[in-house]
């Protein structure tokens, strides 16, 4: 049997090289999108784990601040903890560094004399071991001693002794690299940005003096680590919390969670549409071996057999996918680094990926989607033809029959499975955390089911009156089978297209709204290092002073921005604390378009200490007008009475409002963050924004206007999307390729009809135009189907999924413009990928008519 | 009118080989077919009636000589322009009748009016009153997999005529019917043709439907000869 295999796959390889291409193709394009996705998941949270194995690696437990920052007097009864065998304070602070655009050192502050296990005294020592403590001494002495990665002084042309300048917030400081450390020795994802410095040279050029972001602690061995967190809690009292490096990490995947899986889903959709190529190609290549299935099943090969023959062959196509779907993954993942790091570090804070490792897990991950895709493909095919009757199989008869028999029996079952889908969803799917997605998955199952039965109502109701469109679709509706394998992968992938369409340019509408109601100052004041706010990335009072004086300005806005936990620690919120300008407008409460809440009744709440909650934590918190909201304080719980719900796109993890004498309240002397200028009437925006450029070029500030502002926002907006666009680009180019497999089938399939037709006189040109128009079918055939489905995936989407797990509302918007140009690029793909097939067809020879033909 | 329809002038034809290293199939053919002309080939297997029919309809070309078809002379036309010439004025019937199964029997005979682009309701006047005159006037829009043998070829000689050519090739056309339906059908097509005006060139291995020509011809060797009646 395994000769018999082998030689059955020398013979079908040779005889359908295009056919099996296709396919290997289509299974490697699936596994590739899954791999590229996965493989940026495991970058995402490596770069975290990463950066806290780097910095953490020694330590057992962690004192993280419920605040932004923490007395380092804590340190006290931490050390006093018997279990406590080591501690040491960490001042962490994102530095933006002078005259690179983009580059943030995440500066980490710690006592070098300290065990925490960092590789310096290894470099500093590499020499001489009795050099490394006098080169601790000197880096604790020397100002603005610093240690940075030997990639990021490569990248940067930095050396030893090179003098740089960094800021934190308005505040600058110059900085000497003192050595070059290596944290990749301690783990393979240590960012490459990590900078290492005296704790309190990062205190008094870059931070607070006194203020702690970070206790690492080292146990005891034999210390019970969950009871010495519970002590070290309740010891250091309410501002902090005692975690494990696991509940970090297990911290970051929840706050990925979301992120992570859509974009899974979306990954695949290219397995799904992957399979239907498989199922083309099995198919198509069974229907052109039927006989020699036929002659096995005569001469008594069982069902089971032939069963396995074909599977086993499927396995070696499976197999050719992996292998050049995992790397390509990967290449894909190299390409989407950028702008996957953006979406990390501009929406969840969190550190950008440097490196992409490509995981034994992954790759199994990416194996498995492959041959299991590829054999759900082609068992279908494989069991039909190995049930057959050898004497059917021994006849010249079209299998293309069966399908349009059980149309309309397809069609039952998919109506079926999409009432009980919808029944179940409503009834109870939709609490479930799972269930949009499950849903979603259900009704994309059922359409290729509808295909048939719409095939038939379509295609098969056309009365040819010539060589033309109604004869190509007569002749889709004929080969049902086929048809409707290409049809369905495209139908899918048009879904997945018009689905993320719509939700993209419904939230991309509902942003610019918002946008329009609260950006509505004249000129934005930030520092460089605000891109990741950072707790110390503040401006100074005497820059505010200066720009509330500037001739011209007429009011300036002030903001906080905090990142707290509720005090039961299920969410990390922001919360902003707003000095708002003294001019009409600028009101809170006019100016976020509220949700719940009249805008007087939210005005005089939060002029009452009451607190305006955006609509994403309201909806996680399940909190509403007249609730509470409980943050940790440094000194215990802070309550504030919700006054109102506003509509807010700034953060998936939840933001809330409150002016800035209520944050004062709680958080005494915190400095302002950010500020916006509201210009006086008349004067010219871009002349006072090129005065303050000026007059403030030797301070690290970033000033935009109003337009530049929007114009970031919409441009991290894009960037958060724009790995879907590879998404969706991958299943379109699967979904070609099977309109391409399916026509290339047709035109060896039909040899003996197409040698007919030019035997009457058709012309190659005209053979080619059937094929072509034939292609164009399976295209607006399965554009139609895909944008009632897309439509219904983008409802699912924006009204279900989207709410539950980022609690948005979008507003619906009906993207007529990008849905016909996708209509139009996808028309035009599957007539590229009619073409071949067409010119193919188009070289049919008279001669070829045998006497089975037809 | 032209005085030939089809002309084979010192025709040669070799297959599977350059110059003279192939097998020679046809040599030296020479005839010619006048309008109305009914010529049966006869001959045995493998002498090459099929592949004279495919050189006289511009399918295949000769090794040497050359060949007229409607005044034209096939080696002088690309491809294109043969592919032309056959839809205009030839029309074909196969033993196997190649018919589409997915076209109804009134499609199948509108076929050849497709392709050369005719969509006017003369033509299907035209396919209807043939679909008459073989007696399947009431079968328009059945689909041709219910149609038996016989049926399904007048079907394919309705095809053949719908367009008036000037000249029927008829390979085999009743080599799949028995030999009652044989007779019948061969006596339809001939009415047709002689009706038409047309000329008929037919492959039989039937003496007795050979013998329904007006000149009868035999392959033996390569070369074309008047075969006697016995």
């Amino acid at each position: 049997m395994i000769r018999l295999w082998w030689r059955s796959l020398a013979r079908s390889l040779r005889s359908g090289r295009t056919l099996f291409l296709l396919a290997v193709l289509g299974v490697a394009l699936g596994v590739a999108s899954v791999v590229a996705i996965q493989t940026l998941n495991q970058g995402a949270l490596g770069a975290f784990d990463g950066s806290v194995r780097a910095v953490s690696g020694r330590a057992d437990l962690t004192v993280l601040g419920l605040t932004p920052a923490f007395p380092e007097t804590l340190l006290v009864p931490t050390l006093a903890d018997p279990a406590v065998e080591a501690a040491w304070g960490l001042c962490r602070v994102d530095a933006a560094v002078d005259g690179v655009e983009g580059l943030l050192l995440d500066m980490v502050g710690v006592d070098l004399l300290a065990p925490v296990g960092l590789p310096l005294e290894a470099t500093l020592g590499a020499a001489d071991p009795g050099d490394a403590q006098a080169g601790i001494l000197a880096a604790m002495v020397t100002p603005g001693w610093v240690a940075v990665t030997p990639e990021l002084a490569a990248n940067q042309g930095w050396a030893v002794g090179d003098a740089i300048e960094v800021s934190s917030g308005s505040r600058t400081a110059p900085l000497v690299i003192g050595a070059l450390v290596d944290f990749r020795t301690l783990d393979p994802m240590a960012p490459p940005n990590l900078a290492v410095m005296d704790i309190a040279q990062v205190q008094g050029l870059l931070a607070r003096p006194g203020l702690l972001h970070q206790i690492d602690i080292r146990l005891r061995p034999g210390t019970d680590t969950e009871a010495a967190a519970a002590r070290l809690g309740v010891a250091l009292g309410p501002g902090v919390t005692v975690v494990t490096p696991e509940q970090r990490q297990q911290d970051t995947r929840s706050l990925l969670a979301a992120f992570r899986l859509n974009l899974t889903a979306l990954s695949l959709i290219s397995v799904f549409v992957g399979v239907f190529l498989v199922l083309s190609s099995v198919q198509a290549s069974l229907t052109i071996r039927r006989r020699e299935f036929g002659i096995l099943r005569c001469i008594g090969a069982t069902p089971l057999q032939v069963r396995a023959l074909i599977l086993a062959e499927v396995g070696v196509l499976g197999l050719a996918g992996i292998m050049v779907g995992i790397p390509l993954g990967y290449a894909m993942a190299l390409a989407n680094l950028q702008t996957v790091s953006g979406t990390l570090t501009n929406i969840y804070v969190l550190d950008g990926i440097s490196n992409l490792t490509l995981t034994p897990g992954v790759v199994l991950l990416g194996a498995a989607v492959g041959l299991c895709g590829a054999l759900a493909g082609a068992l279908w095919p494989a069991v039909e033809i190995s049930r057959r009757d050898p004497l059917v199989l021994l006849a010249p008869v079209n299998l293309h029959e069966q399908v349009s028999r059980i149309a309309f029996r397809l069609s039952a079952v998919a109506a079926l499975a999409a009432i009980a889908a919808t029944a179940w969803f409503a009834w109870a799917g939709s609490r479930t955390n799972y269930g949009g997605f499950i849903y979603g998955g259900i009704m994309m199952l059922a359409l290729p089911l509808v295909v048939p039965l719409v095939i038939s109502l379509t295609a098969g109701s056309a009365r040819p009156r010539g060589i033309g469109p109604a004869l190509c679709l007569r002749n889709l509706a004929v080969r049902r089978q086929a048809s409707t394998l290409a049809v369905s992968a495209l139908a899918v992938t048009v879904s997945m297209l018009v689905g993320v369409t719509l939700l993209v340019a419904g939230f991309r509408s509902t942003l610019i709204s918002w946008l329009d109601v609260t950006v509505r100052a004249d000129i934005y004041v930030s520092s460089k290092s605000w891109a990741r706010a950072g707790p110390e990335a503040t401006l100074d009072s005497d820059l505010l002073a200066g720009l509330r004086s500037w001739p011209g300005v007429a009011a300036v806005e002030e903001q906080r921005r905090m990142h707290l936990y509720t005090a039961d620690r299920r969410f990390r919120i922001w919360l902003n604390g707003i000095k708002v300008a003294d001019i009409p407008g600028a009101e809170l409460a006019t100016r976020l378009p509220l949700k719940k809440g009249a805008p007087e009744a939210v005005a005089a709440g939060l002029e009452h200490g009451e607190i305006l909650i955006g609509e994403p934590l309201a909806q996680k918190a399940r909190l509403d007008i007249g609730d509470t909201l409980v943050l940790s304080g440094p000194s215990g719980p802070l309550r504030y009475r919700v006054a109102g719900i506003a509509y807010d796109y700034t953060s998936e993890g939840g933001t809330a409002f409150v002016t800035m004498p209520t944050l004062q309240k709680s958080f005494p002397g915190e400095p302002t963050s950010n500020a916006a200028l509201f210009l006086e009437p008349g004067a010219d925006q871009d002349d006072l924004l090129r005065d303050l450029r000026a007059a403030y070029s030797d301070r690290p500030l970033v000033l935009r206007s109003n337009a530049d502002l929007r114009r970031e926002v919409l441009a991290i907006f894009d960037q958060t999307f724009a790995v879907t666009g590879t998404l969706r680009t991958l299943a379109l180019i699967i979904a070609c390729l099977g309109v391409a497999l399916n026509l290339l089938v047709q035109a060896r399939e039909r040899a003996g009809e197409l040698g007919l037709l030019r035997s009457l006189g058709a012309t190659r040109r005209q053979i080619f135009g059937l094929f072509v128009g034939e292609g164009l079918g399976v295209g607006i055939l399965g554009l139609g189907l895909g944008l009632v489905g897309g439509i219904g995936l983008a409802a699912l989407l924006i009204v279900f999924v989207n709410r539950q797990w980022f609690g948005w509302t979008i507003r619906p918007a009906w993207a007529g413009q990008d849905l016909a140009q996708q209509a139009v690029i996808i028309l035009l793909a599957v007539v590229l990928a009619a073409v071949v097939p067409a010119w193919k067809a188009g070289q049919a020879d008279p001669l070829t008519l045998t006497r089975d033909d037809l | 009118m032209l005085d030939t329809a089809l002309a084979f002038d010192n025709v040669t034809m070799r297959f599977g080989g350059p110059g003279n290293a192939g097998r020679l199939v046809l040599e030296d053919i020479s005839f010619q077919l006048a309008p109305g002309d009914i010529v049966s080939l006869a001959g045995r297997s493998g002498t090459g009636k099929s592949t004279l029919l495919h050189l006289a309809a511009g399918i295949t070309l000769p090794t040497a000589g050359s060949i007229r078809l409607a005044g034209r002379d096939l080696a002088q036309l690309d491809e294109s322009r043969r592919t032309t010439l056959r839809r205009l004025h030839l029309g074909l019937v196969f033993q196997f009748f190649h018919l589409l199964p997915h076209l109804s029997v009134l499609e199948n005979i509108l076929l050849p009016g497709w392709i050369a682009g005719h969509k006017d309701a003369a033509l299907n006047e035209r396919a209807a009153a043939l679909l008459g005159r073989v007696g399947l006037a009431g079968r328009v829009g059945d689909p041709v997999a219910q149609l038996s043998g016989g049926e399904m070829q007048r079907v394919a000689i309705c095809r053949a005529l719908v367009l008036s050519p000037a000249l029927i090739l008829a390979d085999e056309p009743t080599g799949s019917l028995d030999e009652k339906t044989g007779r019948q059908v061969m006596d339809l097509l001939l009415e047709l043709v002689r009706s038409e005006g047309c000329s008929l060139l037919y492959v039989t291995h039937s003496r007795e439907l050979a013998g329904l020509a007006d000149r009868r011809w035999r392959l033996h060797d390569g070369h074309l000869e008047p075969e006697v009646p016995e």
